[in-house]
């Protein structure tokens, strides 16, 4: 095969469509390429070599020959399986939730080599045992490398000071308002000091040191709340990965009459 | 079509409304059948406290194949996959959970593809039912036969390894 049509990439494998009897397409996110999708021609055969390298949530190596419409996977080498996301729950949901978010907010063809080290040092993370709150931490840095970075220090509309308790985070305004300006926020939710502190501290430090803070459970759900609202405005729509995570912590009582 | 005889036409016609008129879902297993229950429901044979769970009626298909399963099935018709929108709602788990409270059942199988999806599936039902006090069983991982060992993905290894058997 001509060389010049060949590519290698190291890439998070984001999900998978299944078409045809045996053929998956899946869409990948490499540090220099940005997110994209190629096809596995007979990837569901049981004799498929690629077959187990290519689960979603899997670091990989590829070999990509470029085609007309979509690009071929040739080959598939697992870098990281990140186990620990595929025998727990949770976990999985969590990360699965990560994938959502990178597969949303970025785009193709391009290369985001920060966004690909923050996606690859959230699942890290999480897979060594961190706190589930560091995706907290990742939400924040995806979306300031995105161009969504939300103004935590000031009022986000005339850079006045914030108040000292019950700060409203505006998604529209673009993070915290101040009480003079909450009449033209265009609506928002209202955060404890805590939470306000702790978004701060989310969004300054590195994943791994977020996963060291102490975070109760109701601290873990304001702090939920306040950021997936900011992401439900800019997507203009709920990750759909986001109620899974709700629907396997509720499993037992979910589904009783 | 415009060259085939017009017989062969409305024979083809005729079969997709067969499968449109007479095809339908086991009331029981959720299996496609055109009689409800399905054959595999009405075998009095069959244990009925044995059930294998699978996400598409195709996969019972491969598995009766198999001829080493006697007990009967649920079809969940789809696997967890939050990133394309399927939930717990979107697929049969609902169904499952009553026949289970029927208090029948003494094992449920989770015969979902290994995929990520599938194993979330797996838990997924594991984490339902196990308030029940039902044995949740999931086949075996490992590796296929006639495969190659160095094309083999790290995670079927380990789990290749974790169920190895004295021979």
């Amino acid at each position: 095969m001509d060389r010049d049509r060949l590519y290698r990439a190291d890439a998070i494998v984001l999900r998978r469509r299944n078409i045809g009897d045996a053929d998956s397409i899946f869409t990948l996110f490499a540090a220099d390429r940005g997110r994209f999708d190629a096809v596995a021609r007979g990837v569901r055969k049981a004799r498929s070599k690629m077959r187990g390298h290519l689960e979603p949530l899997t670091r990989v190596r590829v070999l990509v020959a470029k085609g007309r419409s979509l690009d071929i996977l040739t080959q598939a080498e697992t870098l990281e399986a990140y186990r620990p996301l595929r025998d727990d729950l949770d976990l999985g949901a969590e990360a699965l939730y990560c994938a959502e978010l990178v597969d949303r907010f970025t785009v193709e063809a391009n290369g985001q080599h920060d966004v690909f080290d923050s996606f690859t040092r959230v699942l890290d993370a999480l897979a060594t045992g961190a706190p589930r709150h560091v995706v907290r931490s990742f939400e924040l840095a995806l979306m300031a490398l995105s161009g969504f970075d939300l103004q935590l220090g000031a009022c986000a509309h005339c850079g006045g000071s914030l108040p000292g308790e019950s700060i409203l985070l505006s998604a529209p305004a673009g993070g915290f308002v101040c009480m003079g300006c909450r009449g033209q926020s265009g609506g928002g939710r209202l955060v404890s000091r805590r939470c306000a502190a702790v978004l701060r501290f989310a969004r300054d430090a590195p994943i791994e040191t977020f996963g060291q803070v102490q975070v109760d459970e109701a601290l873990a759900r304001e702090l939920r709340a306040a950021l997936a609202d900011v992401i439900h405005h800019v997507l203009d729509r709920e990750p759909s990965s986001a109620q899974f995570i709700d629907d396997v912590r509720r499993a037992p009582a979910q589904l009783s009459p | 079509m415009l060259r085939v005889p017009e017989h062969e036409a409305a024979e083809l016609a005729s079969a997709i409304l067969d499968v449109k008129q007479k095809i339908r879902f086991c009331s029981i297993c959720l299996n496609i059948t055109e009689s409800d229950p399905c054959s595999f429901c009405r075998d009095e044979s069959r244990d009925a406290g044995l059930i294998c769970v699978v996400e598409q009626p195709l996969d019972i298909i491969a598995l009766d194949r198999a001829a080493a399963f006697k007990g009967r099935y649920h079809v969940l018709h789809g696997c967890l996959n939050p990133l394309e929108g399927l939930g717990p709602d979107q697929i049969h788990v609902r169904e499952l959970l009553t026949r289970v409270k029927e208090g029948q059942v003494r094992e449920v199988i989770m015969a979902t593809n290994p995929s990520l999806e599938g194993e979330a599936t797996a838990m997924y039902v594991q984490r339902l039912l196990s308030p029940l006090g039902v044995r949740v069983t999931r086949l075996a991982r490992g590796l296929p036969s006639g495969a190659d060992l160095e094309y083999i993905d790290d995670v079927t290894l380990a789990r290749a390894l974790e169920g190895r058997q004295d021979l």
